[in-house]
């Protein structure tokens, strides 16, 4: 009996002992969040999931040539006629993104928010999606050129999207983005105000430095205008697609589109052309990213 | 009764033998690239580690996630591209210090300058690996440093060639412990 006693007792400690010492440090599950599920802030004209880290100042030029139908040649495949957006925006904390901008198209201002909501996360912690909501409010500086007493409240336009992503894998991101967009004037006494948009986005990285992107915002409903015939005119879908370089600092957007505008009531509910008719659109986006308030590393006192 | 102390010996005895691993779950890790162009730095605080003073083991592992850069882009990129964190989440080192001189050696405070040698495995790569370090004990607890180079071409870690001016061929790796007896 004293002889078993000690004989167990040895022997639970020799099977202690060739315990893995991994085994000792071996993590509990943690929450993991997705991480990078597009490159950059925006698709292409929509807005992604992302937003830059806490402290991170962006700067964002897009760039939009002339229409491949519009004497290509002529007007030297289109460079001759650009439209532009130039934006700046600041996280002031990582989960929220503030920003403003000035597109040429209908010489537009903008101011925006982006807020993360929630995040994709697996582990602990099990989310399938993420949710960012983003909203504009864009103030338009054209001169009225029909004679009438103007509010300046008639320049107002907005935008508000609930953008609900998941990042399935590595290389694929698909994202659904219910908006909702408001102006405050419109062409016509039929021209509807409010228009609801479901966008769709989505990537693919072909290599860890390269992606495709696609994106398309459908109308919900009917938007149209009289032209000066008195023909009454539908707003066309806007469809881009894309490929998305990223060079360090900042990422390169390159793609084809077939709407013009660059402030987000412009292009989800203000595109004439289509595909079809060759009113196709090359263009850009550079975003180059600034740290302004560095985090804090850990050091090891 | 006698048997009652027999059995209270052999525990005695084997505990104090025994009780001879250290844990830590807050070893801080740097590493850090200089080249003429640019300086990167990242470190972390929430790497772990056990030291087995019976056998003269030593292993250590880290998330890589948990390395916290000055630019967040880089610190993305870094999970992304390079390392592949997704994929290899974790680096992991196993090792033995080199003549250990055994548990005892280490009752008393004092530095010793040992080496260890073992296996590095980053990005699903293993690597063989040998440095110096320094063993410190205090008061019973142990803590560690050591400083060595890590190549990201030996570990298969590819850098593209727009950059490849700005990341060094040997990155300095800066460990860094302090641990907690571990009762067993």
């Amino acid at each position: 009996m004293k002889l078993f006693s000690i004989l167990f007792v040895l022997l639970s400690f020799s099977a202690l002992a060739q315990d893995d010492l991994l085994d000792l440090i071996e993590e509990e599950p943690q929450t993991e969040y997705a991480y990078a599920t597009f490159k950059g802030t925006r698709i292409i004209n929509l807005q992604s999931n992302e937003l830059p880290a806490e402290g991170v100042m962006q700067f964002m030029i897009m760039h939009r040539f002339g229409a491949l139908n519009d004497d290509f040649v002529y007007n030297f495949f289109g460079l001759e006629q650009a439209q532009t957006r130039f934006s700046f925006d600041y996280s002031i904390k990582d989960w929220i993104n503030i920003g403003v901008g000035r597109s040429s198209f209908s010489k537009t201002y903008d101011g925006f928010v982006k807020l993360r909501l929630w995040r994709q996360s697996k582990g602990a912690k099990n989310m399938p999606i993420g949710v960012v909501y983003y909203g504009t409010v864009n103030y338009n500086t054209l001169r009225w050129e029909d004679g009438l007493p103007h509010n300046s409240s008639d320049r107002m336009s907005y935008t508000s999207e609930l953008i609900l992503v998941r990042k399935f894998n590595k290389n694929l991101s698909l994202q659904i983005v219910p908006s909702f967009i408001h102006f405050n004037l419109v062409e016509d006494r039929e021209t509807p105000n409010d228009i609801f948009v479901l966008g769709f986005g989505g990537r693919y990285k072909v290599s860890n430095r390269v992606a495709i992107t696609a994106e398309y915002g459908l109308q919900l409903n009917d938007n149209f205008y009289y032209d000066a015939d008195g023909n009454k005119t539908n707003y066309n879908d806007a469809l881009s697609i894309g490929v998305d370089i990223e060079t360090g600092g900042h990422v390169f957007q390159l793609h084809a589109t077939n709407t013009r505008g660059l402030a987000d009531p412009q292009w989800m509910a203000r595109t004439p052309g289509g595909w079809g008719d060759g009113d196709i659109f090359l263009g850009f986006n550079i975003s180059r990213v600034f740290t302004l308030k560095k985090p804090k590393m850990p050091d090891a006192e | 009764m006698k048997k009652y102390f027999t059995l209270l010996l052999v525990l005695g005895i084997s505990g104090s033998t025994f009780a001879q691993k250290q844990l830590t779950r807050e070893a801080f890790i740097r590493f850090y690239s200089e080249t003429p162009v640019e300086n990167i730095e990242a470190t972390t605080k929430e790497a772990s580690s056990v030291i087995d003073f019976e056998k003269g083991e030593f292993v250590c592992q880290v998330l890589m996630k948990s390395f916290l850069f000055e630019k967040a882009l880089m610190q993305e990129h870094f999970n992304e591209n390079y390392v592949e964190s997704e994929k290899y989440p974790k680096a992991v080192f196993k090792g033995a210090f080199q003549d250990w001189p055994g548990a005892k050696t280490f009752k008393a405070d004092g530095d010793h300058k040992l080496k260890v040698t073992g296996t590095m495995s980053i990005h699903g790569v293993e690597q063989p690996l040998e440095t110096d370090c320094v063993l410190t004990i205090k008061d019973g607890k142990a803590s560690l440093s050591a400083e060595f180079f890590v190549s990201p071409q030996d570990h298969k870690i590819e850098i593209p060639g727009a950059v490849v001016d700005k990341i060094a061929k040997e990155i300095l790796v800066t460990f860094k412990a302090a641990y907690q007896p571990l009762k067993s």
